[in-house]
């Protein structure tokens, strides 16, 4: 009986809307650009914020940087080490220096990461090491394993001697070194850079001339999830009062923090895409009405042939939400597509599959919100008006 | 002719509104986000002068360079260079380093400055002056901080004491420099670099005669065979260094604006269509008179320009009164949105071409009005 209702219902309704639609093509046109145009910036402007706090949420709780209590590169000495694997609930701890480099010419520029590949350290880390990599890295002191896309650009291969300046000078003063790539990596940390090669702390640590000893910070793996801020307070507890009091935070913290600098246009970002909203649910609210009242007489003629309120309101509204769903898929497929451009600032941010889906929610209402008053209006009208406004 | 037009506008109040709401949030929109780099742009350039020039060694960045003692004290041999009220010339050595603070309120976590300067810093700064409290002492844990700092973060009043590597520093001095917002420290350079364990300069600053005199110093530092070093003009060190940001942001505003502005102008072409059609018959009235189409056009754009206008200021205003003095820190930068009269400006501009663009559709379906059928229609 409903099925029945319903196919006939869509029968007869769908030619009445689309002819409703084509009635005026050059305004039904223009309702459907606008509508387009505000949804590929609520696309984009959306998606730039809800796809922070995704990469957010995705990065490890579980792993812990502890740096210098002065800012994220006060550095601290690899003396610390031990007792920061001494403390309960560590389960690994690498100490990571960095430095900076250029290849062939300043434009080049590279990051250097000098970790110590000790027992367990990948765990530490978000890294995938190309099979034999890691055997060899531990082997070789002048080892480097190259960052995927690194490799491909400079063309580097397994065996390769490459020499860097590097920003550390060596002891004889000289800043080039040679390292010898023994594998490609990759990673899916979003703050860890993309053109980032790793080689061996010790050997680092021997052959550079100042700062000896001396680390950016520790990457720390606690045994358990749940056991990551009852470490945080352990470590810096530890050091609290000393010449090298400590700061740890998450990977998960601390792309918080990073990211915090877009959220902190959160208020702007919700202002721009509601005055978005506003303006184009006032345009299209305009237009509508201003449809169904040139239509009056051709509603009478329907509500004559025994058409029902009920029908004529739900022919209306129909009308607006295909117009709007229609519209909206093509500003959000636009935003889709143009996300990557907009998105370089943050590395690895992609468009969040919600965003399109809550767009098309927000297109369905912002469609009836605009036809419900003249739909109403067209609804309610008298006969011998509505025949008589021709 | 305007007459007719604006008769039809009052035919259609909600068609007039449209553009009205359409251009207020579009130049809203546009206008703020524009105010996040104007407001950038004063705090980077507020306090430079041009004849402040920064050293830094051949090839490095300024602020991250490293110049040794012995070079830096060479500097001081240098002509062009103007004298202090004692006579000695005015060049500062700075050590800078970034330390983490957390917003007051929020929690976020922003970078400020702490430079460690040479006792000539108060000639190179003549508008720096001081608040409460005094300069700092050299050889004592003693830092000065601009009132932004206190502003913006907890722990810069004075007598407020900082752990720096597990020495107390205290802030003995509060002060205000010129235009700058941004929080910035000072300290004594040779207690700052002992602190970090330094022992080279990030950059030398110097002040010269006059701001001409750039070329023949450039020259004079060139034909030093003991000194490795570049100058720049501090504008076009600054310039660079917030380059990136400042294109960014431009870009960003840029895009949002026009991206609104093209929903604006097709909501008034609607608009327009809809006040064009609802007095098709005095149009008619008007070209049976004898008017030519052109002076139907023009009076149509003009109507659209005039329709858009109110929009433009609205929105400046809107957004002078949400947004003006907000702070933002994009990127970790720390801005002041700042909406100025040329913002405003930008954004009477942006509407004047939304109302143009927008009228032409509808102008000329106005010039084409059929005289005859027209005049016959009922409506």
């Amino acid at each position: 009986m409903r099925r029945e209702f319903l196919n006939g219902f869509t029968l007869k309704f769908i030619p009445l809307v689309w002819s409703g639609i084509w009635r005026r093509p050059a305004r039904s046109v223009l309702i459907f650009l606008q509508v387009s145009v505000a949804f590929s910036l609520f696309g984009l402007l959306q998606g730039l914020k809800t796809g922070v706090d995704e990469l957010v949420a995705q990065t490890r709780a579980d792993v812990l940087v502890v740096h210098g209590s002065l800012a994220l590169f006060d550095p601290l000495p690899l003396s610390l080490l031990e007792q920061i694997r001494a403390i309960p609930g560590v389960k690994v701890a690498i100490p990571v220096e960095l430095s900076g480099a250029v290849y062939q010419n300043p434009a080049q520029k590279l990051g250097i990461v000098a970790v110590r590949p000790d027992e367990g350290w990948l765990s530490a880390f978000t890294f995938t090491l190309s099979p034999g990599s890691e055997a060899a890295f531990r082997r070789l002191r002048t080892a480097a394993i190259v960052r995927d896309g690194v490799a491909r650009k400079y063309g580097w291969k397994t065996g390769d001697h490459i020499p860097l300046q590097l920003e550390t000078p060596q002891q004889d003063g000289s800043t080039t070194w040679t390292f010898d790539v023994v594998g490609t990596y990759a990673d899916s940390d979003l703050n860890g850079g993309s053109d980032n090669v790793l080689i061996n702390y010790d050997y680092f640590d021997a052959a550079r001339v100042a700062d000896k000893g001396m680390v950016k910070h520790y990457k720390v793996e606690v045994t358990e999830p749940s056991l990551a801020v009852a470490v945080t307070d352990q470590i810096d507890h530890r050091f609290a009062n000393s010449g090298n009091e400590t700061t740890t935070e998450s990977m998960r913290a601390l792309a918080q923090a990073q990211l915090q600098s877009i959220g902190d246009l959160n208020f702007l970002i919700r202002s721009v895409v509601g005055a978005v909203l506003v303006a184009l649910l006032f345009s299209t609210a305009t237009m509508m009405m201003q449809s169904t009242r040139e239509r009056m007489p051709e509603l009478g003629v329907m509500k004559t042939i025994g058409f029902s309120d009920a029908a004529i309101f739900l022919c209306i509204l129909a009308e607006a939400v295909t117009i709007f769903l229609a519209a909206a898929a093509c500003g959000l497929g636009l935003s889709v597509f143009a996300f990557p451009l907009a998105a370089h600032i943050v590395p690895g941010l992609s468009m969040p599959p919600v965003v399109v889906a809550s767009g098309l929610a927000v297109a369905v209402a912002a469609a009836a919100i605009s036809a419900a008053v003249p739909a109403a209006h067209a609804a309610r009208s008298n006969i011998v008006a509505a025949l008589a406004a021709g | 002719m305007l007459g007719v037009g604006l008769s039809g506008v009052a035919a259609r109040p909600s068609s007039a509104l449209t553009i009205l709401v359409g251009v207020t949030c579009a130049v809203g929109a546009l206008v703020s986000m524009l105010a996040i780099s104007t407001g950038a742009r004063r705090e980077e350039t507020g306090s430079v002068r041009p004849d402040h020039v920064i050293l830094s060694k051949t090839g490095e960045r300024p602020g991250q360079s490293d110049i040794p003692r012995d070079e830096a004290a060479a500097i001081l041999g240098l002509p062009d260079i103007r004298k202090g009220a004692a006579g000695e010339p005015i060049v500062v050595f700075e050590s800078m380093t970034f330390i983490e603070g957390r917003r007051r309120g929020t929690g976020t976590r922003i970078y400020f400055p702490v430079v460690g300067v040479t006792n000539t810093l108060q000639d190179y700064l003549p508008d720096l002056h001081f608040t409460g409290g005094r300069s700092f002492h050299s050889g004592l844990h003693e830092l000065n901080a601009s009132n932004a700092c206190a502003r913006q973060f907890t722990g810069f009043e004075l007598g407020d004491t900082r752990l720096i590597h597990g020495v107390a520093w205290s802030v003995v001095g509060r002060f205000d420099q010129g235009q700058a917002q941004n929080c910035v420290v000072y300290g004594d350079v040779d207690g700052i670099m002992a602190a970090f364990k330094r022992n080279t300069y990030t950059s030398v600053a110097l002040t010269l005669q006059s701001p001409t005199g750039f070329d023949a110093f450039r020259a004079a530092l060139a034909a030093n065979p003991a000194l490795h070093l570049d100058a720049v003009l501090e504008s076009v060190a600054v310039a660079d260094e917030f380059r990136q940001l400042n294109n960014l942001l431009t870009f960003v505003a840029y895009f949002v604006g026009s991206t609104m502005a093209l929903g604006a102008t097709l909501g008034a072409v609607n608009s327009l269509y809809a006040i064009v059609d609802s007095r098709r018959r005095e149009l008619a009235t008007v070209r049976a008179i004898g008017f030519g189409p052109g002076p139907i056009v023009i009076a149509t754009l003009i109507e659209s320009i005039v329709l858009a206008l109110p929009g433009a200021l609205l929105g400046s205003g809107l957004a002078w009164a949400l947004f003006n003095g907000l702070a933002a820190s994009p990127f970790g930068y720390s801005i002041e949105l700042t909406v100025t009269p040329g913002l405003a400006a930008a954004g009477i501009a942006w509407a004047l071409g939304m109302g143009m663009l927008g009228g032409v559709l509808p102008a000329l379906r106005a010039a084409r009005v059929p005289v005859t059928t027209a005049l016959r229609a009922a409506n």
